[in-house]
C-alpha cells in the first residue's frame, strides 16, 4: 500500500477510536478535570498523533500505550467512586484558602498561590473587597470558590420575607422556525394549541426564530423580524386588576345597601377576595 | 345604572377571572401553583354564587328593571 493511502486511513481510524475514548473518559469540563486526567488526555492525543503520521511503526504498541491511557483513569475514576480514602488520594483534597474573613497564609504557601492570584481570583468571583469574604477554598481542580459574608450576598426573595410562585424550567418548543414535537408533548401539549397560539399572536412558525414556554404555560416567542413588536402577554396582570376591582366594588355595595343581610353577605366576600388577593399575588404579579 | 346592573358588573368581571384561572390551572407545570389556582376558582365559585343569588333577590324586589 502507498504510504500516503496508510497514513490516511490510520488516521480516520485513529480519529474515530480517539473520539470514542474521550465520549467514555467522560463529560466534565476539561478545565475542570483533577491533573492526572489532563495528562492523559495529552497523553492520548500525542500517541494518536504519533501512530497516525507513521513514527509508531508497530500499530499494535501503539494502540497497547493509547488503551492504557484510556483504561487507568477510567479504573481510577472507579476506585475512587468505592472508596473515599482513594479518592482523596487521587484526587487531593480542596484547601481552604480564607477562613472567617482571614487569609490562611500556610494554605497559600501550600498551593504555591501568591496574594496578588489570590486577589484576582477573588475579583473573578465578583469579591473585590477582601472584607466581603467569608470563606475561600481552592477546589480539587484549581478553581477557588468564594462564600461572601451573610450580610455582603445578594438579596433573595427568602431574605425579603417575600413569597414568590415557584417556577419550573422553561421549555423550548420553537427553534429556527421548526417546532419541536418532543418538547411539547413533555408539556402535555400538542401542534394544535401551537397553532392556535401562533393565530392569536398574528404570526406564522416559519417567521419564529425562537418559542418558549415557562412553567405557567404563557408563550414567549423571539421573530426573525425584530422591526415587528408583539404585544406582550398581560393576562395575569389583568386577573389580580379584576379581582381588585370586584373586591373594591363588594366593598363599595358593602357601603350602600340597606339591607342587613346584603351588607353581611357583601362584606364577607369582600373579606374573601381580599385574602384570595394575598394568595394570588406572588403567583401573577411576579 | 341600578344597583342590580352594578352588581352584575361585577359578577361578569368575577366570572372572567375565574374563567381565565380555570386556563391557568390547566396549564401551569407547577403543582403547587395549580393548587394556589383551584382554590382561587372555588373562591370565585362562593362569591359568584352569593352575588347570583342577590341579582335574582334584586331582580324580584324592582321587576320594571329587570334584563338591565
Amino acid at each position: 500500500m502507498q504510504m500516503w493511502l496508510q497514513i490516511l486511513f490510520r488516521s480516520i481510524a485513529l480519529f474515530i477510536l480517539v473520539l470514542i475514548a474521550t465520549r467514555i473518559l467522560g463529560k466534565r469540563n476539561i478545565a475542570r478535570v483533577p491533573s492526572y486526567k489532563l495528562v492523559s488526555y495529552f497523553a492520548i492525543a500525542i500517541i494518536a498523533t504519533l501512530i497516525s503520521v507513521n513514527i509508531i511503526k508497530e500499530v499494535a504498541f501503539g494502540l497497547i500505550a493509547l488503551g492504557v491511557w484510556v483504561l487507568l483513569p477510567l479504573l481510577l475514576d472507579y476506585l475512587s467512586l468505592r472508596s473515599k480514602r482513594l479518592h482523596d488520594l487521587i484526587n487531593g483534597k480542596e484547601t481552604v484558602l480564607v477562613k472567617h474573613g482571614k487569609i490562611m497564609e500556610e494554605s497559600l504557601k501550600q498551593t504555591r498561590l501568591t496574594g496578588e492570584e489570590l486577589l484576582r481570583e477573588l475579583r473573578s468571583k465578583n469579591a473585590f473587597n477582601l472584607a466581603d469574604v467569608e470563606f475561600a477554598v481552592m477546589e480539587t481542580t484549581g478553581e477557588i470558590n468564594v462564600y461572601l459574608k451573610s450580610d455582603k450576598k445578594p438579596v433573595t426573595g427568602h431574605d425579603l420575607g417575600v413569597k414568590t410562585a415557584p417556577q419550573a424550567e422553561p421549555q423550548t418548543i420553537i427553534l429556527d422556525g421548526n417546532s419541536l414535537n418532543e418538547s411539547l408533548a413533555s408539556l402535555g401539549l400538542n401542534k394544535e394549541w401551537l397553532r392556535i397560539q401562533l393565530e392569536n399572536k398574528g404570526v406564522s412558525l416559519d417567521n419564529v426564530f425562537l418559542g418558549q414556554v415557562d412553567s405557567s404555560g404563557d408563550l414567549y416567542l423571539d421573530l426573525f423580524a425584530d422591526s415587528i413588536e408583539l404585544p406582550e402577554s398581560k393576562v395575569k396582570e389583568m386577573i389580580y386588576a379584576n379581582v381588585e376591582k370586584a373586591q373594591a366594588s363588594l366593598s363599595t355595595f358593602a357601603l350602600e345597601t340597606e339591607d342587613d343581610s346584603a351588607k353581611v353577605m357583601y362584606e364577607k366576600n369582600a373579606r374573601k377576595l381580599k385574602q384570595l388577593m394575598v394568595k394570588l399575588y406572588p403567583c401573577l404579579l411576579r | 345604572m341600578t344597583v342590580a346592573s352594578q352588581v352584575k358588573q361585577t359578577l361578569a368581571g368575577l366570572k372572567g377571572v375565574q374563567g381565565t384561572l380555570r386556563i391557568y390551572s390547566t396549564q401551569t407545570q407547577d403543582d403547587e401553583t395549580a393548587a394556589i389556582y383551584k382554590e382561587a376558582i372555588e373562591t370565585t365559585e362562593a362569591v359568584i354564587n352569593d352575588l347570583e343569588k342577590r341579582v335574582q333577590f334584586l331582580e324580584y324586589q324592582e321587576p320594571q328593571y329587570k334584563g338591565n
